[in-house]
């Protein structure tokens, strides 16, 4: 029987060769001076779509409800996801910009940090409230969101264009884990997608020179046109 | 048989072969692949004569090993050229150099039968006059396009067109020239503003872009271009390194003589990229010096230049240790032990046909695959036979290349195939298990 070996996000070429793990550029230094802020352009990548999602205290809420005029960064995760590449890359990165927002104050109150679930089965609203203790700070606003099915998700899955693949067992059951491309959306005040960050792109750096960017556009509905 | 599947791979850290030299950003097929997606060229007199994507069914464990399993024709001539995958694999863009149309074909729904899922036919107006969308290169969730030409004197002179992974239009990015430098910086002696390739290293910020010409003579027959000498001026002689977060053009290189493909070394250490002259014959090397400048030389002839082999296609090892390069006027192929990337060394040479373009390998480099195309009114017309336009496939162990399948696809009715992209049933949990 052929043996499917589905790897996720980053070095898993060399997981595959028991090699061992390379770490995603986000969890160490930037090996180049970033743009600044302001120098360059982030222009719209499409709507950020609306849906049905709960929040981690179980409140039924509009996607766009918690979008509502902030500048967001928003990242599909799943709790239980393996590998150091993946969603544990997003929340890594996500808290060190959370750890940056809190020195600057004057972005801070502009920006929410949201990190969606992609799997209903296992991430109830209890499941991200525990994922979320270990990063969210309380002065930070930091949202932790699942659906409440597969029928609420999958809408919004394909709304972003984030693919995953449930991975299962012989008999077809579920096994607990994805296959999928690791992608965190930076969206206007406006409700836009302005960057879209994979493993190779994500870091505290440029995620937060491009917070800064959008940050100071004039008038949001009409800046890079 | 034991199918690896890696996906989202970001890091530019791996071993990367021609399956996944397109892109860092996307899923990639480490074992057998089960088809190889073809886009071939109408050729009038030939089947339906329209452009169409051919799909072959590579995988020798499968009953219809070897056939053409689908062919989908797009309802004309484009002069369709070359094609890329979005990052999540789903979706196929192909390109026409004359219409501008780029067509984007649903690979996931069933991999064994792709579908038309969008037709863009406004590309020329969307990105403000770029013609000749040429390479589809993925990023996160969006697509970058090169062009070739442009709608003002179908010159040499066009941008870099980014879209969306759904299909719709973000940004053009236009080519620096000696009138607008654009910010960039000048090595030496040419800013043409020309385009054809692009590839990127995601760890040093770098976008590079190579160059070719214009629709006036990428159109023209090859014979009258050759003996045209302003014609002959009209090719690119530069590449261009981006700063790739910020789109915008830093230093423009010399790089004479058309440089074509673009091929970026995969481990970590190794801050260099290759591409081939076309005109002039040479191996280049754009590497990162000590002083952490961009820099651009020659480090190989191929073949004798006075008879100009015409270099193509390239692809590089998983190892960063060998570079198969394509000379499509001699048919011939060749393999260079890059390992120290300033001294390339050819290792031996081999015809594959009447003429050679595109080469792609396997992730694991132990099949290698060509195809003949390289442009309608360029393509040698003669002598009819299985050699003049093929899809070939090679076994190859370190040594000598076995070919193992042959497609003459004048001989089917089909057209000349130009660029290959694999696909395979696991990337989307399909069948697996079943095979």
């Amino acid at each position: 029987m052929i043996r499917l070996l589905l790897l996720l996000i980053a070095c898993q070429a060399t997981l595959a060769r028991g090699e061992a793990t390379v770490l995603a550029p986000g969890y160490g230094e930037l090996a180049y001076e970033p743009p600044a802020p302001g120098t360059y352009a982030l222009p719209p990548l499409g709507a950020a779509v609306d849906g049905q999602v709960r929040d981690a205290g179980g409140q039924a809420l509009r996607l766009h409800q918690v979008l509502d005029g902030h500048l967001v960064l928003m990242g599909f995760i799943y709790t239980h996801c393996p590998d150091v590449n993946g969603c544990p890359l997003a929340s890594h990165v996500m808290k060190q910009v959370q750890s940056r927002l809190l020195r600057e104050p004057a972005l801070r109150d502009q920006v929410r940090l949201v990190s969606l679930s992609f799997d209903p089965q296992l991430d109830t609203p209890a499941a991200m409230r525990e994922y979320a203790r270990h990063f969210r700070h309380r002065d930070v606003d930091w949202r932790f969101l699942t659906t409440d099915s597969e029928a609420a998700l999958l809408p919004i899955l394909e709304g972003y264009g984030q693919w995953r693949l449930k991975i299962r067992r012989e008999d077809g059951s579920y096994a607990g884990s994805m296959s999928h491309i690791l992608r965190v959306y930076l969206i206007d005040k406006a409700g836009r997608i302005r960057n879209i960050y994979s493993a190779g792109f994500l870091h505290a750096d440029t995620v937060m020179n491009d917070l800064w960017t959008l940050a100071g556009e004039t008038n949001p509905r009409t800046a890079a046109q | 048989m034991r199918l690896i599947l890696a996906l989202g791979l970001l890091l530019a850290t791996q071993a990367l072969a021609d399956e996944t030299c397109m892109s860092p950003y996307m899923a990639k097929i480490e074992g057998q692949e089960d088809f190889v997606y073809v886009w071939t060229l109408g050729v009038a007199g030939v089947g339906d004569e329209q452009d169409k994507l051919v799909t072959v069914d590579v995988n020798p464990a499968s009953d219809s090993y070897g056939a053409v399993v689908a062919s989908l024709s797009v309802g004309g001539r484009n002069e369709a050229h070359h094609t890329g995958l979005t990052d999540d694999r789903r979706y196929l863009w192909a390109g026409g150099l004359d219409t501008s149309k780029v067509f984007i074909f649903d690979i996931h729904s069933d991999p064994a039968k792709p579908s038309l899922h969008r037709t863009v036919d406004n590309f020329v107006d969307k990105s403000g006059g770029v013609v000749g969308p040429h390479t589809f290169y993925a990023l996160p969730g969006r697509m970058m396009l090169t062009g070739l030409s442009n709608n003002r004197d179908h010159g040499g002179r066009t941008a870099l067109v980014e879209y969306t992974n759904a299909g719709d239009y973000v940004a053009t990015h236009w080519m620096p020239t000696d009138d607008q430098l654009r910010g960039a910086k000048k090595a030496g002696q040419y800013a043409d503003g020309y385009g054809y390739d692009v590839r990127v290293l995601p760890r040093r910020n770098l976008m590079l872009t190579s160059s070719f010409t214009g629709w006036n003579n990428y159109m023209m027959n090859m014979g009258a271009l050759m003996s045209d000498a302003e014609a002959m001026k009209a090719f690119g002689n530069t590449m261009v390194v981006w700063d790739m977060h910020a789109r915008q053009p830093k230093k423009v290189l010399d790089v004479p003589g058309a440089p074509l493909e673009i091929r970026c070394a995969w481990k970590p250490e190794h801050d260099y990229c290759f591409t081939s002259t076309a005109l002039t014959s040479k191996l280049w090397l754009v590497y990162l010096d000590d002083g952490g400048e961009w820099q651009a030389k020659p480090v190989a002839d191929i073949g004798d230049a006075a008879n100009i082999p015409l270099p193509v296609d390239i692809s590089i090892s998983n190892d960063d240790t060998r570079l198969w390069v394509d000379t499509w006027n001699d048919g011939m192929t060749r393999l260079y032990d890059i390992s120290d990337p300033h001294k390339p060394r050819q290792l031996f040479e081999k015809k594959i046909g009447t003429q050679v373009n595109m080469v792609s390998q396997s992730w694991d480099g132990e099949r290698v695959y060509y195809t003949s195309s390289l442009l309608a009114n360029w393509d040698k017309q003669e002598p009819r036979g299985p050699d003049l336009q093929y899809l070939k496939v090679y076994d190859f162990d370190g040594e000598s290349l076995k070919q193992t399948l042959a497609i003459d696809f004048i001989a089917k009715q089909l057209g000349a195939p130009h660029q290959m992209r694999f696909g395979a049933y696991a990337l989307y949990g399909d069948r697996v298990g079943q095979r």
